[in-house]
């Protein structure tokens, strides 16, 4: 084999056809999405509230909407799905779900607001190339949340490893407590605030809006939202895929009994797989931050809440899964937040009910998730 | 016949674990399911026990249908069974795990429970009575306030037929009883199993490697290979059957056992 | 020489033995005479009141290890639930609204006990059948206008009783809602299922002011109903003020804290009891053996939904009913009182004080409620007072005027159970008080190999016997 045909080959498994995976799913969910949309606004083509008929075409409105709502979704659902990988390797691994990811994802997103804010006081961040800014945000989050991951699976979850299921469970939602208010006193003590805002304003180039039809536009941190996704998304199908430590960490989750025999580090893959997931949460968090313009100690768990569902909607122990359930949570949570207004009285408080709802029927009706498979116990 | 099994298929995935079964067996009679690691015999507990739900076939205990019920209800229909790999309640005292096997046999009710009505209090001295007898019969009453895990090994094993007994089966159904037993405590347990017969009347059915075991307990045996009987018959027939023997030596195991 | 040694001591050692006894008196009587001296303008009160009232509350559980016959324990408790605790609240009412809520966090805690310390089943949305009681009673009773009222469908306040009991049975029935469809779900799962399950709850009361205003959202109800005083309150509060010349404002709020007080301890009392008979029944032994095994369990006869379901519907009665207790003696509700956190805190009573032991659970709730609501108060103010009078530590110069308004001490509840619950969790898992049988389930660990710890992956045992779960 010459050397252009197997980096073509290589191009290929790594780059393309996962990329074109992404863009099936993309697509694929926001087509399905759109179509249930479509049919749910010609049935109550005119919502009534109380008695009386709005003169609004819901329809209409619906078509009007459709393309802010699709950027809007698959952008969130980008972002879930990064949080959702977090989740789903340590599920895959340890058969343990994380509940500390959510502050894991938070601490990044303060990572990435402390960089920015140090740049502002050093008066660098107007003149700071705004590709670079992004950039090492969210790599020095990443080196961040992966580390704090590693630590915490080091000495709140390690010690815990054969205990009963449940154990460490508790175990991760006293780290989650924890990291809420130590970030709250740090920031509290450093900033006398801990609802940080991200100087966005300073960067220009984040705050534009760029045209993609006649009426159409799309902000620029949607744009480097769904890039980061995906770069990182094929990053680590790469890492899982083809790299001897994602052979690694692929057997432990297989049987860590039969991995350790066969000469690999337990303990290092466990830890490998902390790093990773964690690394990816605080990219998360940057992204997040933002979108969202800001960040808190608090913010973390609704989003880590919703990640989980996309993880376990995609299949949990899925790197497809939580990318797949990723993007549908996104897109579906985006269609309510856009129809739910026209029905006033219901409201879009209601909005939050229907990811729970969501996570509820999945679990009862498939707790294997979209992607999962079915495996029985042996007695 | 008491039980009676037709024609049983369960599949996972591609893999056909049990293949058309067809085993019946008479009351009071001791019988034993041998076959290579894989052939289906655990597989084929866990559908009479309802575990499994079977892809086809029918199972008949004492004139009644068995598929489709829950492990429980089928319990309560007079199926016990022990475990390949013994599952005790392990931080639940000797006594304790006794008192759970005979749950199926209780009046259980919310306001008797925290009234402690005289019917409940009556009830718990009949459990404590009839606990008492179990452990007599395997043994196991001098270590009534054990720990099940701190037993030695041989004492689990007799501990969980006990757990089974206690729910007064009809039939009781021993995943592999011996293993791990020497010599002379694989003697004791089959003096056990005869027991059981004899004394308390309840049909016995085992899965058992231990060939001195099989050969010396067995009125019947029925051999499964790759999830299919391929030899059925008192141990003198089987011993003699080819297929059988063909189905050890092909692969070259427990050779000297037969 | 410890409380524990005694407990090993030879019988015919009395002297020893009474010593003790004797030991244990005084330092209650001290603990209860600082407290009802304390003058509370002193700087340092605070710090007197965060050690002393902890001290008295907890010695109840150092009266029952003492090596004497169960009725001069029995009497020496009840001397300190009914005579000190109430002259404590009359002589600062503070104390009454403390130990009511300290009760009341008991009496849940005992129900979440029999779902996660009995069943084994991990809830984080427990506090969704105590917002159920609660709104039972604010629904029908509160001032707000809303549309129960509209209707004319309020309930006198003498119905608080008949309440009581409703909402026992509607908190069941709630819990039986949600665990029919979940329960078929493995531990981890069902945990993350609960907590949306009690977020779900908490948006709807939320929300519930529109299409029809039910709840008045995040509003919440207000001038909710007192429940009418027993005839004897009133008596003993009127010979209490006239006996003692006390100088109390209004007569009725101390007879309703006295009765609230009273109520909630005979509530705590019925809940340890109703949980120690299950605990010691063939549906206790189920449990244990469903948290221990499921397939084993299931295939001895123990039907899993049936038990799992009555654990919930158990659990979720002890939280309904202290939900109106709560809801009459605060007279008003916001949605937000019931959120996660509330949950985790509950959680924190169990895991803390000792998952299925149930004088671990109660030695909890004084420990956490404590925490929550006095201590960490205690040290905020005593912070305060040292600030206002620019007090210094001496040898490294820290003056108290700098003490950052960011660390006001008692916003950080989530970081002292934070690392309590990790605390606990890694160094004593079976809690302060372990039951007997979790202590050999959680802490003989080590010489198990992984696999068999494990607990049966799914439901596939359940119902239907074979969903299996992701791989």
């Amino acid at each position: 084999m010459t050397f252009s045909t197997r980096a073509a080959n290589w191009t290929w498994t790594y780059i393309l056809r996962p990329f074109l995976q992404i863009l099936l799913f993309v697509l694929g969910s926001a087509a399905l999405m759109s179509v249930i949309a479509v049919i749910v606004s010609l049935i109550f083509r005119t919502p009534a509230s109380r008695g009386a008929t709005l003169e609004i075409d819901l329809f209409e409105q619906l078509l009007k909407q459709l393309p802010d709502t699709l950027i809007d979704g698959i952008t969130i659902g980008f972002l879930y799905a990064v949080i959702a990988l977090g989740y789903t390797m340590v599920y895959g691994v340890l058969k343990f779900i994380n509940f500390a990811h959510s502050e894991i994802f938070m601490v990044g997103g303060v990572i990435g607001f402390e960089v920015m804010i140090r740049l502002r006081d050093g008066s660098l961040l107007t003149t700071f190339p705004p590709v670079l800014l992004v950039i090492l945000m969210i790599v020095a989050a990443m080196a961040f949340s992966g580390t704090l991951a590693v630590v915490i699976e080091r000495f709140a979850y390690r010690p815990l490893r054969n205990a009963p299921r449940l154990v460490p469970l508790i175990s991760a939602i006293g780290i989650s407590l924890f990291l809420q208010d130590a970030v709250r006193a740090l920031e509290g003590l450093g900033r006398n605030q801990f609802n940080l805002a991200y100087p966005t304003d300073s960067v220009p180039f984040l705050t534009q809006r760029l045209p993609i039809g006649p009426t159409v536009t799309i902000s620029v941190t949607a744009i480097i939202i769904v890039i980061s996704a995906i770069i990182m998304v094929l990053g680590l199908n790469y890492f899982v895929n083809a790299t001897k430590i994602g052979k690694g960490i692929r057997a432990v989750s297989q049987d860590q009994a039969t991995a350790s025999l066969m000469g690999i580090d337990v303990n290092q893959m466990i830890a490998i797989t902390f790093l990773v997931g964690g690394a990816l949460g605080g990219a998360a968090g940057v992204l997040f931050g933002l979108k969202a313009g800001n960040i808190s100690p608090f913010s973390g768990f609704i989003p880590g809440l919703k990640a989980f569902t996309a993880a376990v909607l995609g299949g949990i122990g899925n790197i497809t899964g939580a990318l797949l359930g990723g993007i549908l949570l996104g897109l579906i949570e985006a269609f309510f937040s856009s129809l739910l207004p026209f029905f006033p009285s219901f409201g879009t408080s209601y909005s939050d009910i229907f990811a729970f709802m969501i996570l509820i029927l999945i679990l009862i009706f498939r707790p294997t998730g979209l992607l999962g498979q079915r495996v029985d116990e042996k007695v | 016949m008491l039980l009676e099994v037709r024609g049983v298929i369960k599949k996972f995935g591609g893999l056909t674990a049990v293949q058309n079964v067809e085993y019946t067996q008479e009351a009071r009679t001791i019988c034993t399911i041998i076959g290579p690691n894989g052939a289906g015999k655990t597989t084929f507990f866990n559908i009479l026990t309802g575990i499994y739900k079977p892809d086809g076939g029918s199972v008949t205990f004492g004139g009644k249908n068995m598929v489709g019920l829950r492990p429980d209800q089928i319990n309560a229909a007079g199926i016990s069974r022990t475990f390949q790999n013994i599952r005790l309640f392990n931080s639940m005292s000797v006594l304790e795990n006794i008192m759970v096997g005979m749950h199926s046999r209780l009046r259980i009710n919310l306001f008797d429970t925290i009234i402690r009505t005289p019917r409940f209090n009556h009830q718990e001295e009949s459990v404590r009575r009839k606990v008492g007898d179990i452990l007599d019969f395997v043994n196991l009453s001098d270590k009534s306030n054990e720990i099940a895990r701190n037993l030695p090994y041989g004492d689990q094993r007799r501990l969980e037929i006990g757990r089974a007994l206690a729910s007064d089966p009809k039939l009781i159904l021993l995943d592999e009883p011996t293993a791990g037993m020497n010599p002379q405590e694989s003697v004791e347990a089959m003096a056990l199993f005869r027991r059981v017969r004899d004394e308390l009347g309840i049909t016995v059915l085992l899965i058992e490697h231990d060939m001195r075991v099989v050969m010396g307990i067995s009125d019947r045996i029925t051999v499964l290979d790759y999830g299919q009987k391929i030899a059925e018959g008192s141990p003198d027939e089987v011993r003699r059957e080819p297929r059988v023997i063909e189905a050890y030596l092909g692969r070259g195991s427990q050779t000297d056992a037969l | 020489m410890t409380v524990q040694q005694t407990i090993n001591a030879p019988p015919d050692n009395l002297l020893r033995r009474y010593g003790i006894l004797a030991a244990v008196i005084i330092f209650v009587a001290a603990m209860f005479l600082i407290l009802i001296t304390m003058d509370n303008s002193l700087t340092f009160s605070p710090l007197w009141t965060a050690l002393a009232f902890p001290a008295l509350a907890i010695s109840p559980f150092l009266i029952l290890r003492l090596n004497v016959s169960r009725q001069i324990k029995a009497f020496l408790i009840l001397i300190m639930l009914l005579i000190l605790m109430p002259v404590l609240g009359v002589h600062d009412s503070f104390y009454f609204t403390l130990a009511t809520q300290i009760g009341i966090f008991a009496a849940m805690a005992l129900g979440l006990n029999i779902v996660v310390g009995f069943a084994g089943l991990l809830d984080l949305g427990y506090v969704a059948f105590f917002a159920v009681g609660a709104y039972l009673w604010g629904i029908f009773t509160s001032q707000t206008d809303n549309y129960i009222h509209a209707i004319g469908l309020t309930a006198p306040a003498w119905m608080f009783y008949v309440f009581l009991f409703l909402a026992v049975i509607v908190a069941a029935f709630a819990g039986i809602l949600l665990g029919l469809p979940v329960l078929r779900l493995r531990g981890d799962y069902l945990a993350i299922v609960t907590l949306g399950f009690g977020e779900m709850i908490r948006i709807l009361f939320k929300n519930l002011d529109h299409p029809v205003n039910i709840t008045n959202g995040t509003l919440g109800l207000d001038g909710l109903a007192s429940p009418p005083l027993p005839p004897f309150i009133g008596s003993i509060t009127d010979w209490l003020v006239t006996t003692f010349k006390l100088e109390v404002g209004n007569p009725q709020v101390l007879a309703y804290q006295l009765f609230f007080y009273l109520l909630v301890l005979a509530i705590c009392g019925a809940a340890i009891l109703v949980a120690g008979r299950l605990d010691d029944s063939p549906i206790g032994r189920a449990w244990t053996a469903i948290r221990e095994d499921e397939t084993a369990a299931l295939a001895m006869g123990v039907p899993l939904v049936r038990m799992k379901l009555l654990a919930f519907a158990m659990g979720a009665s002890f939280a309904g009913a202290m939900g109106v207790v709560f809801a009459a003696k605060f007279k008003s509700l916001t949605p937000d009182a019931f959120d996660f956190n509330q949950s985790i805190f509950i959680l924190a009573i169990v895991i803390v004080g000792g998952m299925g032991s149930i004088r671990g659970v109660l030695l909890g709730a004084i420990v956490v409620s404590l925490l929550n609501l006095q201590i960490l108060q205690s040290l905020s103010s005593l912070i305060n007072n040292l600030k206002n009078q620019n007090a210094v530590i001496p040898v490294i110069n820290f003056a108290f005027k700098d003490w950052p308004n960011q660390l006001a001490v008692e916003n950080y509840q989530r970081f002292v159970f934070g690392i309590l619950l990790i605390v606990i969790v890694l160094f004593r898992p079976a809690g302060i008080l372990p039951a007997s049988r979790r202590k050999t389930e959680l802490e003989d660990r080590d010489d198990v190999p992984p696999d068999l710890t494990e607990i049966p992956p799914d439901m596939s045992l359940t119902e239907s016997g074979g969903d299996g779960h992701a791989a």
